[in-house]
């Protein structure tokens, strides 16, 4: 015998809609649940807390097909998220000598959801870059990043780039930290 | 200098002494410094400045992963110095004793030799300093004075200029023949090695020697990685010339990572303007050419 206002149930909040909306397509994966949920509140601070756009949650492989390790997102940041200290000083070289400022248009990301409870290893993290394609493939938006010779520092962007991603680690009280991982030894940059 | 670098031949000894890597030599040292990326750590006090432990002097230690890839590449091998010694001066009779006292007793004349070639050098210059000095003083005297053609400053500056050429009574002090006493600090002369009877065994090495000599086959140099907590520290070229690149961990391939490490270490790295490299070697996987290593570059999101 609930008074009836118990069972007048607040509004779902937007991080329970966005739950119940990727549910459909948790059903068909290949991915244990709680990785899902992982995925989705990653997603949503992407989203809402970072300005992320066309943000998408992959499953398979687009390389070989199969199911990637754990469903990985890929995103387009508001802003480029990682230049390159070599692109850094030739970009300063190009923009000091033209007096004019390039605008840097950002690119597609991965970000590799992880818990701060979760323990990884070298091949675990291997298998993941080894799945991945160097750029994410675009969505259904067009690719605004131009891959073109005359663009100033296109040798660190695109699809010759070094292999990076994102690692987003969540912690039991929603904090999400960033950070950059690349696949082999880069430079560290001048910050 | 140039002739006593190349003077330094491979295999170069390295002592194997209480556990620790030692080299004694400073021809070796800069040998390995410049041609091997190989820097080691200076560890021995300084007789100047007994109190400070900044900046010390030889021997030079090295880490156990430097031993190891000197050991690989045969540049170097390991000397068991403890037992080397007692094997080698509990069987030291009759002539090669008194080789051995001989080449002790030459090299301390040689000592002797230098340290005297130097003072009288020394005292040399001090007295053409003085004659200089007392010949402007006689030539400024000269001009406010110069009716006394004759004084004793001027045949004072005569005497001195002969004096360097006769032998003074003072440098008969400095021509003791005694050579100069030595203590070695190896037990051993470049020109008697040891003859590898009982070589020592190789160091020991961790999953770190795997990360080590791949960074060290790109020209980086390591340093012990103790102040930032972690194994190595990376540099693009001489540390005294350039600020660390990164921070390196290894890790076995399958070693469970905790990621509260990984976050540490990319913290820290990029608050110190560094990179965190955690790396190891992936045993089941087929190279091509040696080792499959896999490395991986952690720097703060900025987000």
């Amino acid at each position: 015998m609930a008074p009836a206002s118990i069972l007048n149930l607040p509004p779902a909040s937007a991080l329970q809609e966005n739950i119940d909306a990727a549910e459909a397509s948790i059903g068909v994966s290949p991915h244990p649940v709680y990785l899902h949920n992982l995925a989705l509140s990653i997603t949503h601070n992407l989203q809402y807390h970072h300005d992320w756009t066309s943000v998408s949650v992959h499953t398979h492989s687009s390389l070989t097909n199969s199911p990637l390790p754990r469903p990985v997102i890929s995103g387009l940041p508001p802003k480029r998220a990682y230049i390159h200290p070599d692109e850094q000083a030739e970009i300063l070289k190009v923009e000091h000598s033209t007096g004019k400022s390039i605008p840097q248009i950002p690119e597609r990301e991965w970000v590799l959801p992880t818990h701060l409870q979760e323990k990884w290893s070298l091949a675990k993290f291997a298998a993941v870059f080894d799945a991945l394609d160097t750029v994410p493939l675009a969505g259904k938006e067009p690719s605004v990043a131009k891959e073109s010779a005359e663009v100033v520092g296109h040798q660190w962007q695109g699809k010759n780039r070094l292999k990076r991603l994102l690692l987003a680690t969540l912690h039991d009280d929603s904090t999400v930290v960033y950070y950059i991982m690349h696949d082999g030894i880069v430079k560290p940059r001048q910050n | 200098m140039a002739e006593a670098y190349d003077s330094v031949s491979e295999p170069i000894p390295i002592s194997l002494i209480a556990g620790r890597y030692l080299l004694f030599d400073v021809n070796v040292v800069t040998y390995l410094r410049r041609t091997h990326n190989i820097c080691g750590s200076l560890i021995g006090g300084i007789p100047q400045a007994p109190q400070q432990n900044m900046f010390l002097g030889l021997p030079v230690e090295l880490m156990p992963e430097e031993a190891a890839l000197l050991v690989k590449k045969e540049i170097g091998y390991i000397v068991d110095d403890v037992a080397w010694h007692t094997q080698r001066f509990n069987t030291f009779e009759g002539e090669d004793r008194q080789k051995y006292l001989a080449s002790l007793r030459s090299q301390g004349l040689k000592a002797r030799k230098t340290a005297q070639f130097a003072a009288r050098k020394r005292a040399d210059h001090g007295l053409r300093k003085l004659v200089a000095k007392k010949a402007i003083e006689s030539d400024s005297s000269e001009d406010e004075s110069p009716d006394t053609p004759f004084d004793g400053t001027s045949s004072d500056a005569l005497y001195d200029v002969d004096r360097p050429s006769s032998p003074a009574p003072s440098s008969i002090a400095f021509a003791s023949s005694e050579p100069y006493a030595l203590t070695p600090s190896t037990s051993y002369s470049p020109s008697s090695l040891p003859q590898n009877s009982s070589p020592a065994p190789d160091p020991p090495v961790g999953p770190g020697y795997a990360l080590f000599e791949l960074l060290q086959s790109r020209g980086y140099f390591m340093m012990p990685g103790l102040r930032f907590g972690c194994n190595f520290n990376v540099y693009p070229g001489d540390p005294l010339r350039f600020h660390a690149h990164f921070l390196a961990n290894a890790y076995e391939f399958d070693e469970e990572i905790p990621l509260i490490d990984l976050i540490g270490g990319g913290r820290l790295g990029t608050s110190v303007k560094k990179g965190f490299v955690i790396g190891g070697e992936d045993l089941d996987a087929e190279a091509e050419s040696g080792r499959k290593m896999r490395t991986f570059c952690i720097e703060w999101g900025g987000m």
